[in-house]
């Protein structure tokens, strides 16, 4: 067995020390709460936004005026199908607050010196991502989070969620620092949910052969959404997967970085809303019309192409400058070394597989999930999009209110449920013969592009996600008594499987019950989009061993 | 595979095994050098690169992963 080296206690633990995660940290300390963060390896540079990003949605009202002007762009961007209006309103609300604040510590808001909106854009309508330069953010945060006293565990990934019938009770995370690993446990009286963004459920577009060529970070593996379905917390939206594009074999985000315009072989412009390259708007095309992409490819009329050729020298050193504060170090490199100019090449551009974000925990208007004490925080929310600016506000509203619980009894992690759970993550390291955690992780993700894939180009139907949710319960006996590690490292990853194959259950069973197509959720028994089901969000979530599901409305 | 280390400037204080959102340097110890003990999990976030204090880290982009790219103009537009 697996030793238990580690007993902490705490008012609140966070899982994740992404934006979100250290955002939701940093609010409950100042507001006098005792708070452990756990993150499976260093806040320093961790998660979606580990190297940087340059682009934060939020309301500036000497800049915008009415929120309602940054309201409308909103809920006509890419993701905001998902939004519940009270949270997206709160949100805004927040926002000028948070911008300020980061400001203050030292990420750089304002690299032109004042609030610049750029990016992401309509042209001719109003701009609602600011342009930022986020290179320092996690350093930043990491230390404002120190600060004020929280306990920062690295390198300590988080295993599983406790609840009694009263809430929340604490958490079981694996020290994966060291040669051998060990288990430890945090009580707390709340618990902020932040593993963002997830990749690594479906098979690797475009590179199959390369596991970790995900467009955000592959260590994301939805953690703590997988922990809190063991637990009975509500999940949402977790049918509507989703697809993002960048440049062709690197897989990257910051496409709305590129200042240029997607074009066919013979430069026409692909979509309709800029015919040469546009600094304050980009090109929209990507963020609207992503399946765009994958179309050209399937018919033949493509590749697409990223063309910066008729930019400014100035707008192309403005976004060679602006790649280096959203972190795409990496593609910066690959293009000095390769000798690619984007003024004078162009670069092939393709839609990635299928991800969940915005698809995750359904949270309440304080960031708080159906299972009391327990908040969810970033890209994992299932009911509110806006990528790094929604996970900075919403992290720092969650841990605002879990703070709140500070005053209650710290309960008792459950004796009974803690040893079972160690004792099935001992087996995995125990065990000498059996499946690798990449095994594995091909066999789900497998399972999972075959039958439950979404568009452009693939279908969904009953059938075949029936088949699906079948096979994957016949992987999970084989993955149960099969699975095995020979190291803290390949323990942590054989974890992430295990909750990858909870959260690819739990989207299976969502798609077959939304009987429509919609976006990219395409059914081949159903093909037609219902307006009864516009405004409806899917719940979905586990009562023992049965998975229950149950319609209600968008809030408006 | 990527990262690559310089044998002759690394000089064995550990930040880039720390520091790696992939913890592909498991098991490599600070005041050792470094080995890249799970290198098909690397990101090419360049995070060890950027933390290293000798800029002792460079990096191979594997052959999968070129960025396809061709000469502009486009042919109707020369």
């Amino acid at each position: 067995m697996i030793p238990l080296n580690q007993q902490h206690e705490a008012d609140v633990a966070v899982i994740g020390g992404g934006i979100a995660g250290l955002m939701a940290a940093i609010a409950a300390a100042d507001k006098g709460a005792s708070v452990v963060l756990l993150d499976k390896a260093n806040t320093k540079r961790s998660g979606a936004g580990a190297t940087g990003n340059d682009h934060f949605l939020c309301w500036i009202p000497e800049k915008h005026g009415d929120i309602s002007v940054v309201y409308n762009e909103f809920m006509d961007s890419q993701n905001a199908t998902s939004n519940d209006t009270p949270l997206v309103m709160r949100f805004l609300e927040t926002s000028p607050k948070i911008v300020n604040m980061w400001n203050d510590w030292g990420i750089n808001m304002k690299p032109t010196g004042d609030y610049h909106f750029e990016g992401h854009a309509y042209p001719g309508r109003p701009r609602i991502f600011l342009k930022y330069d986020g290179h320092n953010q996690k350093a930043v945060l990491t230390e404002q989070a120190k600060k004020r006293g929280v306990k920062i565990l690295n390198h300590a990934p988080v295993l599983e969620m406790f609840r009694d019938a009263e809430g929340v009770t604490g958490v079981l995370a694996l020290d994966a620092s060291g040669d051998e690993p060990s288990f430890i446990t945090v009580k707390a009286k709340a618990v902020v949910a932040a593993t963002g963004y997830v990749s690594r459920l479906f098979t690797t577009d475009p590179t199959p052969s390369q596991m970790f060529n995900t467009n955000m970070c592959p260590s994301g593996t939805g953690d703590s959404i997988a922990q809190a379905w063991r637990i009975g917390t509500y999940l949402v939206n977790m049918e509507k997967t989703y697809r993002h594009a960048g440049p062709r074999f690197l897989a990257r985000c910051g496409k709305a970085t590129w200042i240029g315009v997607y074009r066919y072989p013979d430069g026409r412009p692909v979509g309709p809303f800029i015919t040469k390259p546009n600094v304050e708007t980009g090109d929209m095309t990507s963020d609207v019309w992503s399946s765009a992409f994958t179309d050209l490819k399937l018919s033949g009329r493509g590749p697409a192409y990223m063309d910066c050729s008729g930019a400014s020298k100035e707008d192309l050193e403005h976004m060679r400058w602006a790649m280096k504060c959203e972190g795409l170090t990496a593609l910066l490199d690959y293009m000095d070394k390769e000798g690619i100019d984007p003024g004078k090449h162009a670069v092939e551009f393709g839609q990635y597989e299928a991800n969940l974000v915005t698809n995750g925990i359904e949270i309440d208007i304080n960031g708080e999930s159906n299972v009391r004490g327990l908040f969810a925080a970033g890209d994992m929310m299932g009911n509110i999009s806006g990528d790094i600016g929604a996970a900075a506000v919403y992290g720092w509203i969650a841990g605002h209110h879990a703070a709140d619980y500070r005053t209650r009894a710290l309960g008792d992690i459950s004796q009974e449920s803690a040893e079972e759970r160690m004792a099935f993550y001992s087996s995995i390291y125990e065990r000498k013969v059996g499946a690798s955690w990449q095994e594995a992780n091909f066999a789900l993700q497998q399972i999972m592009t075959e039958y439950a894939d979404c568009g452009p180009h693939r279908v969904r139907s009953d059938t075949m996600l029936t088949a699906g949710i079948k096979y994957l319960g016949d992987l999970r006996k084989k993955i149960e008594t099969q699975l095995y590690a020979t190291d803290a490292h390949e323990l942590m990853r054989a974890a992430e499987v295990v909750n990858l194959l909870d959260l690819g259950e739990a989207l299976m069973i969502s798609a077959r019950e939304r009987k429509e197509s919609r976006g990219r959720h395409i059914r081949s028994d159903y093909t037609f989009t219902n307006p009864l089901l516009r405004d409806k969000f899917l719940r979905v979530w586990k009562e023992g061993d049965e998975v229950k599901t149950a319609w209600r409305d968008r809030l408006i | 595979m990527p990262p690559v280390i310089n044998k002759e400037k690394c000089i064995h204080c550990g930040q880039c095994v720390d520091i790696c959102p992939m913890d592909v340097f498991y098991g490599s110890k600070k005041g050792e050098f470094p080995i890249v003990r799970y290198p098909e999990e690397c990101w090419h976030a360049e995070a060890c690169a950027l933390q290293c204090p000798v800029d002792a880290i460079d990096f191979r982009i594997p052959l999968t992963l070129i960025v396809p790219v061709k000469k502009l103009p486009h042919d109707a537009m020369s």
